[in-house]
C-alpha cells in the first residue's frame, strides 16, 4: 500500500535532479542527430527555394533570449539557405529586445560564408546581399507601410545608413518585390503578418514558432495562408537537415545537437506520468 | 466633456482604421499613410515615455510603502538608471560620448545585453522545464475517458516529434502530424472563429461607445 502511495508522491526535487542530468549530459557531449523532414518543413524549404532572383526574403527576427534555443537555429538555417541560393534578405525586428539576437544570427552566417569566399562575388556583402532594417515603433504599422514603401517606414537601417542609398533597397521597394515573409516569433506576430501583409497586399508568409504555441498556428498552415511552418527545436533540426542535404551547406547544427536532450527529457516526463498513473490506479484498487 | 472627448476620439480613429481596408481612394490611403507613419509614431514615442514614467512611479511607491518584496524595486530602479545612462551617453557599442571601457573590460549596452539580458532571460524560461515535468507527473492522471484520450494523444505527439519516434516506426511521426493537422485544427478553428467574432463585436461596441468600461468607473 505504501509503495503505491510512494509512486504518486515522488519528491519534486528528485524529478528536478534527474531532469537536470538528462538534459545537461547530452549538451556537454553533443552529437547531431539526423531527423526525418516532415511536410510543413518541406513546404517551408520549397517556399524559400522558389523565391525568384528579382525578389527578396523578409526575415522577421522576433525571438527573445527566452525563446532563442528554439528559434535562433531556425533563423541561422534560413539565412544559410538564402545566402547559398543568393536570395536577397531584408531582416527586421518588430520589437526592441530581439535586435541583438538578429545581429548575432546575421553576423554568424555572413562570417561562415565570407570565411570560405574566394572573391567579392562569392562574399555576402551588407547592402548588396542583405540589409538589416532594425526596429521602428509599431509592429502593425511596419507590416502595413512596407506594402507601400519599405524605405518610407525605415528611412535608416539598424546601422544608421539611409536605406534609399543602399543598392539592395533600390531594387526592393515594397511587397511587390518580396517573395516571402518569414516570421520567427514566439507570439501572435505570424498571424498579424497574415492579417495585415498577406490579406491586404498578397505577400506569401511562412513562420517559425515555438512548440508550446504550435497548435494554434496549424489552421493557417492547412488553409495555405502559411507557405510552410517550422515548429520548435524539431522543426529547426529538420530545416538544418534539409538545408545540409539539398544545398550542402555545412555549419554547426545547434538544434540537431539539442535533440538528444529533448528526447531524454520527453522520455523522462512520459516515464514519470506512467509511474504516477500506475501508482494512482493501484492505490485506487486497494482502497 | 471628460467622457465625451475620449469617446469621440475612439469613434473617429476606429473608423479611420477600418476605412483604408475598404476604400482605395487616394485621400483615404494618404490619410492612413500619415496616421501610420507620422501621427502614430509620435504618439507611441510619448506612450513609451509615459510607460517608463509609470513603471518608475509604481516602484517608487512600492519602496515608499514598504510593500512585499520592495527591496527588488531598488534593483529595478538602479538597473534602469545605469542602463539608461550607458545607453543614452555610451551608445549601443560604446561609440557615444561616455567612456564605456576600462582597459579590456567594456560595459556598453551590447555587452550588457549579451552578458546579462540573454543569460537571465534564457535561465528564467529554462526553469519552466522543471516545473512542467513536476506538474505533468502530479496532474496528468487518466481519471476519465477524455483524460485517457488526452494522455494517449500527448504520448504519441511527444514521441512523434522526436527522432526516436521515427526509429520505432515511421508511422508514429505521421500519426503525430495527423493529430496536429486534423483533430487539433478542428478544435483550434472553432476557438479562433469564436475569438474573432468576439473581437469584432467588442471592437464595434467600443468604437460605437456602447462598451465604456475602458473609460474607468465601470461605465457609469
Amino acid at each position: 500500500m505504501k509503495l503505491f502511495d510512494a509512486l504518486t508522491k515522488v519528491d519534486r526535487r528528485i524529478i528536478y535532479i534527474i531532469l537536470l542530468v538528462v538534459v545537461t549530459l547530452p549538451l556537454i557531449f553533443p552529437s547531431a542527430q539526423s531527423v526525418r523532414v516532415m511536410p510543413p518543413v518541406e513546404k517551408f524549404f520549397n517556399a524559400v527555394d522558389s523565391i525568384p532572383p528579382d525578389k527578396a526574403l523578409i526575415v522577421d527576427f522576433d525571438y527573445t533570449p527566452q525563446d532563442m534555443p528554439e528559434l535562433e537555429p531556425m533563423g541561422i538555417a534560413i539565412l544559410r539557405h538564402a545566402f547559398k541560393k543568393r536570395i536577397k534578405v531584408l531582416a527586421v525586428s518588430l520589437y526592441v529586445q530581439p535586435l541583438g539576437l538578429a545581429v548575432r544570427a546575421l553576423q554568424q552566417v555572413t562570417e561562415e560564408f565570407n570565411s570560405v569566399a574566394t572573391s567579392n562575388a562569392d562574399s555576402i556583402i551588407y547592402g548588396r546581399d542583405y540589409v538589416f532594417l532594425g526596429w521602428q515603433v509599431g509592429p502593425v504599422n511596419a507590416m502595413l507601410t512596407m506594402g507601400e514603401s519599405i524605405a518610407r517606414f525605415y528611412p535608416v537601417d539598424y546601422y544608421g545608413n539611409r536605406t534609399d542609398t543602399l543598392p539592395l533597397m533600390r531594387e526592393i521597394k515594397n511587397y511587390r518585390n518580396v517573395g516571402l515573409v518569414t516570421s520567427l516569433s514566439p507570439s501572435d506576430i505570424p498571424k498579424y503578418w497574415v492579417a495585415y501583409a498577406q490579406n491586404r497586399f498578397g505577400v506569401r508568409v511562412s513562420s517559425g514558432i515555438t512548440s508550446v504555441s504550435a497548435s494554434e498556428f496549424y489552421p493557417y498552415l492547412q488553409t495555405g495562408q502559411f507557405s510552410g511552418m517550422l515548429v520548435g527545436m524539431k522543426g529547426a533540426a529538420e530545416y538544418e537537415e534539409i538545408v545540409e542535404q539539398n544545398l550542402n551547406v555545412k555549419g554547426r547544427r545547434k538544434a540537431s545537437e539539442s535533440l538528444p536532450s529533448l528526447t531524454y527529457a520527453h522520455l523522462l516526463i512520459i516515464a514519470f506520468i506512467v509511474i504516477g498513473n500506475v501508482g494512482y490506479f493501484l492505490s485506487r484498487r486497494h482502497k | 466633456m471628460q467622457r465625451t472627448f475620449p469617446l469621440v476620439l475612439v469613434f473617429v480613429f476606429g473608423i479611420l482604421g477600418i476605412l483604408p481596408f475598404i476604400i482605395p481612394h487616394p485621400v483615404v490611403q494618404n490619410t492612413n499613410d500619415f496616421l501610420l507613419n507620422v501621427f502614430l509614431k509620435i504618439l507611441l514615442a510619448f506612450a513609451l515615455v509615459l510607460g517608463l514614467g509609470s513603471l518608475l512611479k509604481v516602484h517608487m511607491d512600492k519602496i515608499k510603502r514598504k510593500r512585499e518584496n520592495w527591496q527588488y524595486s531598488w534593483v529595478l530602479i538602479g538597473t534602469f538608471i545605469v542602463t539608461s545612462i550607458i545607453g543614452l551617453f555610451g551608445g549601443v557599442d560604446g561609440s557615444g560620448i561616455l567612456p564605456t571601457h576600462i582597459g579590456s573590460f567594456s560595459f556598453d549596452i551590447w555587452t550588457i545585453y549579451n552578458n546579462v539580458e540573454v543569460p537571465l532571460g534564457a535561465t528564467m524560461f529554462a526553469l519552466l522545464a522543471f516545473f512542467m515535468a513536476s506538474a505533468a507527473y502530479r496532474a496528468f492522471r487518466a481519471r476519465s475517458f477524455e483524460a485517457t484520450l488526452l494522455l494517449i494523444s500527448a504520448f504519441i505527439v511527444m514521441i512523434g516529434v522526436l527522432p526516436l519516434g521515427n526509429r520505432i516506426s515511421p508511422y508514429i511521426p505521421s500519426f503525430a502530424q495527423w493529430i496536429m493537422d486534423v483533430p487539433n485544427v478542428a478544435g483550434q478553428r472553432g476557438i479562433q472563429f469564436g475569438v474573432a467574432l468576439g473581437a469584432m463585436a467588442t471592437a464595434l461596441k467600443i468604437i460605437l461607445g456602447i462598451e465604456r468600461s475602458w473609460l474607468g468607473g465601470g461605465g457609469s
